[in-house]
């Protein structure tokens, strides 16, 4: 089926800000984007709001672009908990056009998404990268046994 | 890009994609939605979503531009007019219709890129509006009239209620007085008038407000609210926007998106 993700501009604008702050030790930021399931033969995730993670919650590795600690996940669980939204780790890659997960994204970002998923499991749950033009995602949908790749992500 | 587009190039490659990859919703194919239709199809929309329960009559002759005599004597249904026109330009086009009002079939709505608005009710507009902002979906509705007088005066309107901007309800189109009366007289309304040549006006202006929604080529925000003064034939921003209250809508905040849920408080 294919996903659609809708993301009102001033919310996408506020996000490429904000991931391209500088941070003390961290080479890239990440935050999490909050977003409501329309379920349907043409499934669509709306983003609502954006919580980017606090500079306490990045923990010291310099083998990685970012990595962000327990509390930060915590806090992204709560946040599905509280809302009744689904959760999207979000991150920017610095490099213009359509963006590609590198070899660690693949291998630990989808390690959390259990976690979102079992405090929201009627929502759709994924993985939301940004270039500074473009965008992929790769979402889990309630029920789905892994993930698929997003097919239309609309700047609204 | 194809010779078919070769003169709209000025839109870009990624544009015309934009185009070609969108689907559109169309709500009411009467006077408006028979000529937005149709220029979309020209553009290069391929997909289409339409909504209309009606079949046409003898009074939409006058400007329902998808349809013949023959249509009126054969009953042919509004969107099944639509949709030859749009074959007739587009043999490969996709059209998925539905000969009810869309509140009958709201999923069919879900998957459009973006939604144009051609009916000529203030609820049936507050009622796709509402949907609209809660799926993020862009909204380009028109609508025009004539109110008695020596001369008449024809006035009509474009309105885009995109996420994030303001809605109908902050330009003060909508208004709870102006849908309450509206419900009060149903029944005893009759057909607004309508004419073909301000409807090619309002339908155009739209077409044009949604080619640049899809591919950005004017490179700056769309107008959101156009008024049209038939008698003079201008078409200029609506003096409501110099008094549009400041901050983002009250009336469909983001944090309403979506699927209605229950959330703790």
């Amino acid at each position: 089926m294919p996903i659609t993700i809708r993301l009102p501009r001033d919310l996408y604008q506020g996000v490429l800000a904000d991931l391209r702050r500088p941070h003390a030790h961290a080479a890239e930021r990440i935050g999490f984007i909050y977003g409501r399931f329309v379920p349907g033969d043409q499934p669509l995730v709306v983003m609502t709001r954006y919580v980017p993670v606090p500079d306490e919650q990045y923990v010291v590795d310099d083998t990685v672009g970012a990595r962000i600690n327990g509390d930060a996940i915590r806090a992204a669980m709560q946040g599905v908990l509280d809302t009744r939204e689904g959760v999207f780790h979000t991150h920017l890659h610095e490099w213009p056009g359509t963006p590609w997960f590198s070899r660690t994204d693949d291998e630990e970002l989808p390690r959390l998404i259990p976690a979102f998923r079992a405090v929201g499991p009627t929502q759709a749950t994924g993985l939301f990268l940004l270039s500074p033009d473009s965008a992929i995602a790769d979402v889990w949908l309630p029920g789905a046994q892994g993930p698929e790749r997003v097919v239309r992500i609309s700047i609204v | 890009m194809s010779e078919r587009y070769s003169r709209q190039g000025f839109l870009g490659e990624a544009g015309q994609r934009a185009i070609e990859t969108a689907r559109v919703c169309i709500n009411g194919l009467g006077g408006g939605g028979s000529i937005v239709a149709p220029e979309l199809a020209h553009l290069g929309v391929q997909n289409f979503v339409l909504y209309d329960p009606d079949h046409g009559d003898e009074s939409n002759l006058n400007r329902t531009m998808t349809l013949t005599e023959a249509d009126v004597t054969a009953g042919t249904l509004k969107i099944e007019a639509a949709r030859r026109r749009i074959l007739e330009i587009n043999p490969r086009a996709k059209i998925e219709v539905h000969s009810c009002r869309w509140q009958d079939r709201p999923k069919a709505l879900d998957g459009s890129t973006l939604v144009m608005g051609c009916v000529d009710s203030f609820s049936e507009r507050q009622q796709i509006e509402a949907c609209c902002r809660r799926l993020l979906v862009p909204y380009i509705d028109i609508g025009m009239d004539v109110h008695a007088g020596d001369p008449p005066a024809m006035s009509g309107q474009i309105i885009l209620s995109a996420p994030g901007g303001p809605c109908m309800f902050c330009m003060h189109f909508l208004t709870e007085a102006k849908i309450g009366r509206e419900v009060a007289n149903y029944g005893a309304a009759g057909g607004k008038p309508q004419v073909v040549w301000a409807n090619g006006v309002l339908a155009s202006t739209a077409v044009g407000i949604a080619v640049n929604i899809l591919t950005g080529w004017a490179k700056g925000s769309p107008p959101i609210y156009l008024q049209y003064k038939g008698n003079g034939g201008t078409l200029e921003p609506h003096i409501r926007l110099g008094y549009l209250a400041p901050g983002p809508c009250p009336h469909y905040p983001l944090d309403q998106a979506g699927e209605p849920a229950f959330v703790k408080v």
